[in-house]
């Protein structure tokens, strides 16, 4: 309702601008004057019938609200506009139309499923319009700004990190974590036969060779599949110690269910982006207990700004955030301080400053490479491994030196 | 081979609803997938949300569901019966809007059902979830039963007179109309407790109606549109072949399992093993 009304408003103003303009040569002055105070529209694509997406908009608007209180950015104030793009490319190139063409937005923020980004970027390009990704993780997206920077110089992924870089914080954990703390050198990996997890498997299998773990199994299993128990029994029967997993959009709480269910003597962990959902351990009714997930951020001080954010997301929305909504947050403001920098909103201008970016955002520094895409390291986003406990209590595993909690073992299993 | 046997035991649920119906009323019903649905969620809201006991809100689920299919066939299907098209587009159309309205109502993400049994059982060395048992044992009870009301009761001479032959059963005075709303009643009821059975270690999603709706087909497709008998042995040829598929190959290959079996039988044998005569 309240789109609405804003959109009417600027419609009016349109309109006015419209009006004086063909009166006068002073009304052309007035004309640029109306212009300059317009909002600026964010459009804001992404699955908004999932946690990621929900998120995302509350993030936004946040974001937006902080900006607004201080008196938006060279006299504008902020405002947004959200589109459904779901889990499917053709709804998602419906979305980036809908924001470009018919509302007209000046930026956008989302994303969630690689595929559908994909699917998305020529569509952005040909509209010339800014694209701060919060949600995808393929490097297929970012690989496009160094192809053809001209047509691809608008998109940026703020977060999360990207598949390969998942993937080498992963064999870290592995190789630090699983073997070098728990002993377990036997390791099979299961993952949805998603872009992604194409991208990134290879990537990790080599990883944890070369750290020394032995790879049992190494399995990609349809994103529909809803009965794991022959794989489950494969696991078991490979003589794996450790399972790791790389889950999105595949069913984790069906997966997560049925290795408890059959008791599967193999502890599990690794990139479970349902698993980062701040109600997964209940909605599962517990039988998520012991498995370890990697995290973009959980609520301790990694930056001065990730206790505040976390807490103020929670007043706002009555679960924590997800990832999603750390990127989206820090992306509102990483516009907002670059357009200050360039002193204007020209999008060419912006792109230049938006590459020189240097923010202490919710998960860490964000700074960006030749290709637009987030950096990891020290200080920077990472992934952070935590292990759900008795009651659901999530507990920091590594790096170590975030440790919150020790290890545990899934009931069942003696070590 | 357990899980085989579990997962095919439910496709034997989902498919002898299906095939029934078409026996008996030669309707094609596509939202028979949102029939499980319902049942899983109708389950879902009262032993989750509404905190029944867990035995009643399924008991209560199935029951509802039969009455919904009661209504889908009385409102919707009954005027468009002279027109197999009519009945599959509105058909479809049910199932659509079913979705659309557990989306609205329960947005998109997975639910959780809790489970019957909590116990592991080993059998003959391999770990099955209690639930899983407890859905094979259910299913086959289900079907024994429904095969025996129909080989032994009036009423399922009825039916099968019904589907032999619809206009000299309606001259031996049999009210078809009748019998087509029972039927329709022991089908969705079936389809639910396939939801119902299945909810605990699949969880519910609103799309959650697509997966029986093509693996009912295909497998009575295989076994023959109609045929109970054809049903159950499709259901477990299909349900070993894809837990065969999923162990030895990949797991990324079972959910073209059914697909390619549909596709092979409609070339070969388009009347399927048990069936008298092509469907189509």
């Amino acid at each position: 309702m309240r789109i609405e009304r804003r959109s009417f408003g600027k419609k009016a103003l349109r309109g006015l601008a419209l009006t004086a303009g063909t009166l006068a040569i002073s009304g052309m002055v007035n004309a640029v004057h109306a212009q300059n105070a317009a909002p600026v529209r964010i459009g804001v694509p992404t699955s908004m019938q999932l946690q990621v997406g929900r998120d995302t908009i509350t993030a936004i608007k946040m974001a937006v609200d902080e900006v607004n209180a201080k008196g938006g950015v060279l006299g504008r104030k902020f405002e947004y506009v959200a589109a459904d793009e779901t889990e499917n490319p053709e709804t998602g190139i419906s979305a980036i139309k809908k924001l470009t063409a018919d509302e007209k937005v000046d930026l956008l923020i989302g994303g969630y499923t690689s595929g559908v980004t994909l699917a998305q970027l020529p569509h952005i390009s040909a509209a010339k319009t800014l694209y701060l990704g919060v949600g995808a993780a393929s490097p297929a997206i970012t690989a496009k700004v160094k192809q053809d920077y001209d047509n691809y110089k608008y998109i940026f992924r703020v977060g999360p990190i990207n598949a390969a870089h998942q993937a080498r914080a992963l064999v870290d954990y592995i190789s630090n974590f699983v073997i070098g703390e728990l002993g377990y050198k036997q390791i099979a990996i299961v993952g949805e036969n998603a872009k992604w997890v194409q991208d990134l498997v290879p990537v990790l299998s080599k990883g944890a060779k070369d750290v020394g773990a032995e790879i049992k199994l190494s399995e990609l299993f349809d994103t529909q599949t809803s009965d794991f128990s022959p794989l489950m029994a494969k696991v078991k029967s490979s003589g794996a110690q450790y399972m790791i997993v790389v889950l999105s959009h595949a069913s984790s709480d069906v997966f997560a269910k049925q290795w408890y269910d059959a008791q599967v003597p193999v502890p599990y962990g690794g990139i479970d982006v349902k698993s980062m959902d701040g109600d997964f351990f209940s909605r599962i009714g517990g039988k998520s207990i012991s498995e370890v997930a990697g995290n973009f951020a959980v609520r301790a001080p990694l930056t001065p700004k990730t206790i505040p954010f976390f807490d103020e997301f929670k007043k706002r929305s009555a679960n924590y955030p997800v990832y999603t909504a750390f990127f989206a947050y820090d992306s509102v403001h990483i516009y907002a301080d670059a357009v200050k920098r360039a002193g204007s909103f020209d999008t060419d201008k912006v792109i230049k400053e938006l590459e020189k970016t240097k923010h202490v955002g919710v998960v860490g520094e964000i700074t960006f490479d030749e290709t637009h895409d987030v950096q990891t390291g020290k200080g920077k986003a990472n992934l952070i491994f935590a292990q759900w406990q008795d009651k659901g209590e999530r507990a920091v595993i590594y790096p170590k030196e975030l440790r919150t909690g020790n290890f545990m073992l899934p009931p069942w299993v003696k070590r | 081979m357990i899980y085989g046997a579990v997962t095919s035991a439910i496709y034997a649920l989902l498919a002898v609803g299906f095939t029934l119906i078409f026996g008996v009323a030669r309707v094609l019903n596509l939202a028979h997938g949102s029939f499980y649905a319902l049942g899983a969620y109708g389950t879902y809201l009262l032993a989750s949300v509404a905190g029944w006991p867990l035995w009643i809100a399924a008991t209560v689920a199935v029951a509802s569901v039969a009455v919904f299919g009661v209504a889908v066939e009385r409102i919707i299907i009954r005027p468009l019966r002279h027109s197999q098209l009519g009945v599959l587009m509105i058909t479809l159309a049910v199932s659509l809007i079913v979705e659309q309205a557990l989306f609205l109502s329960f947005g998109s993400e997975y639910r959780n059902v809790p489970a019957f049994v909590e116990t592991k059982v080993n059998l003959a060395g391999v770990d099955v979830g209690g639930q899983r048992l407890l859905a094979f044992a259910l299913a086959f009870l289900a079907i024994g039963l429904l095969y025996a009301f129909i080989q032994r009761t009036r009423l399922g001479s009825a039916i099968l007179a019904i589907a032999q032959d619809a206009e000299a059963a309606k001259y031996m005075g049999i009210p078809s109309d009748r019998i087509f709303s029972l039927v329709m009643a022991i089908s969705a009821a079936l389809a639910a407790l396939a939801g119902v059975l299945a909810g605990p270690f699949l969880s519910v999603q609103p799309s959650m109606h697509l997966l029986p709706i093509v693996k009912a087909f295909a497998i009575v497709v295989v076994g023959g549109l109609g045929s109970i008998a054809g049903s159950i042995a499709a259901a477990f040829m299909l349900g070993y072949a894809e837990t065969v598929v999923a162990y030895l190959v990949n797991g990324s290959w079972t959910e073209i399992v059914s697909v390619l079996a549909t596709l092979l039988m409609l070339i070969v044998r388009p009347a399927g093993i048990f069936g008298k005569r092509a469907a189509f």
